[in-house]
């Protein structure tokens, strides 16, 4: 291959890596000065490219790797290796978000409440931390997640089973800040309004809440999560904590508390995160006065060890997993490793909370070499069971089947 | 060596140079919102593609040539295809994250 072969293709190929956005020096040189490139710039020019095709992923701050469904906004799922604890860490907690991260400052950050209420309040952060600091270990889930074992599929991040954590939330009840503002005993409805907005037309968060769940001990104002400050990525400085319902509750950045009469009627309460009051036949168009409000999740357990198709030495083997069921206890998981022939119960090892999920563990020895079907199914405190079928809905949501992995047992160590 | 190159370079010219019109018309009307990543890890029927575009439209996204954005992702982004799987962001824990 001659010169001018090489320096066409050197050429080329940059232009491909430039178009690409990738940040390589050589995407600074001169187009003059291309024909000159060496073979070894060439080389980590094709490493980046193909490394960035492979993983062009950003570092998130305060973030160990997670999966990366989206970039901008930052929609981030949890790896099953990172859900093995009965606290998730900060930094491997799940990520959603709807719109783009609003920019907060703390010291000038206010809290309004108004509406029904005798005294509309403008609240500073240090107003809030002078209320009494309630304490609540919550598992906080994606109403979606789980989407991605739908089929036909759905639109909608594509979570499996990592759009979950369970953290210890610390703040004031919603019942302190609304008994400062002397809110109407007989209110229906508490709105919240997050500080993220809409680009272009996009609708702004804002979520209604029935007074019932608003004024519960449990639900809270959070300023810490797991002894912290709030990250901003999580809602810092305040977001809400509704122990037992879907993720959508659990607002972020929350800036305005209205008492009010009515829910309110933006996308994000309708149609946005409602499930259909009668269950529909897959692929069934959503039938928008049929649809309900979603309030507390399901029962569910999920396997996070082994991850489905791993392959295992023979001898013993601990299956691993956790279990929850929304502002219910669990009180049983049982395994199965042949397909769901025979179940056997598991170990719950953590503390039967309503609200936190439970660890749970399966000792087992594979009695020969080959592939096995493991299969777990949760039972909750109301007599609730894992079904074996998750029901089909038009946005995917509140995946709750039993879970499965298939694993693969090695004939020798 | 040389073909290895070679091979890198046709695979990266299939990857960015395939209908390069819808490409850029998807760069300049989706991403003042939202990163191309979002979309791409979507597989969807036709249908559910129109009915996305027709929503972002009603959210204010300005689309020039609605047949030309629905026709690029029903092919490229269609049910058929299996869902891809997503890569991991890179490791941030040393970077601080701003606690508020």
């Amino acid at each position: 291959m001659g010169k001018a072969a090489h320096s066409l293709t050197a050429a080329a190929f940059l232009r491909l890596v430039c178009a690409a956005r990738i940040r390589i020096p050589v995407c600074d040189i001169e187009s003059s000065s291309m024909t000159r490139l060496t073979r070894r710039q060439l080389l980590a020019a094709a490493a980046a490219l193909s490394a960035a095709r492979a993983q062009d992923a950003p570092a998130i701050p305060g973030k160990r790797p997670l999966i990366m469904h989206s970039d901008r906004p930052e929609d981030l799922e949890t790896p099953n290796e990172a859900l093995e604890t009965w606290i998730t860490p900060n930094d491997s907690f799940f990520v959603r978000q709807h719109l783009p991260r609003p920019t907060v400052d703390p010291a000038v950050w206010r809290l309004t409440v108004n509406g029904l209420v005798e005294k509309p309040l403008t609240l500073a952060l240090a107003d809030l931390r002078r209320l009494p600091q309630h304490k609540v270990v919550a598992t906080l889930e994606c109403t979606g997640n789980g989407r991605g074992f739908y089929r036909p599929r759905v639109p909608g991040i594509q979570w499996m089973r990592g759009a979950i954590g369970n953290a210890e939330w610390t703040g004031p009840r919603l019942s302190e800040i609304l008994k400062l503002a002397g809110a109407k005993a007989d209110a229906p409805y508490l709105e919240t309004d997050g500080a993220d907005t809409g680009v272009a037309k996009t609708p702004d968060f804002i979520r209604s809440m029935p007074m019932r769940k608003t004024l519960d001990p449990s639900t809270i104002l959070a300023l810490e999560m797991n002894g912290q400050p709030l990250p901003e990525i999580h809602g810092g400085p305040a977001r809400l904590v509704v122990p037992g319902w879907d993720g959508t509750s659990w607002v972020k950045w929350v800036i305005r508390f209205s008492v009010a009469a009515e829910p309110n009627k933006g996308f994000f309460m309708n149609p946005g995160y409602r499930y259909p009051k009668y269950a529909l036949p897959p692929g069934s168009p959503p039938v928008p006065a049929e649809l309900e409000v979603i309030e507390g999740m399901p029962v569910k357990s999920s396997i996070t060890t082994p991850v489905d198709q791993q392959r295992i030495p023979p001898g013993p083997f601990t299956i691993r997993g956790f279990a929850w069921a929304g502002e219910e206890r669990i009180v049983r998981v049982d395994v199965s490793t042949d397909g769901g022939s025979r179940w056997a119960p598991a170990v719950l090892s953590s503390p039967a909370l309503n609200f936190a999920w439970r660890q749970w563990t399966y000792r087992w020895t594979p009695p020969k070499p080959g592939y096995y079907t493991i299969l777990s199914r949760a039972t909750d405190s109301a007599g609730r069971v894992q079904p074996v079928v998750a029901e089909w809905n038009p946005s995917g949501y509140l995946w709750n089947a039993i879970d499965r992995a298939g694993v693969i047992v090695e004939k020798s160590a | 060596m040389r073909i290895l190159l070679l091979a890198c370079v046709i695979s990266g010219a299939a990857w960015a140079a395939d209908n390069p019109e819808a490409r850029q018309a998807e760069a300049r009307e989706c991403t003042a919102c939202h990163g191309l990543r979002l979309i791409h890890s979507q597989r969807l029927s036709q249908a559910a593609w129109a009915k996305e575009i027709d929503k972002m439209i009603g959210w204010g996204a300005t689309v020039k040539n609605r047949q030309l954005l629905l026709d690029y992702l029903s092919t490229e982004y269609p049910d058929s295809k299996p869902v891809p799987e997503d890569p991991k962001s890179a490791d941030g824990r040393s970077m601080p994250a701003k606690p508020r």
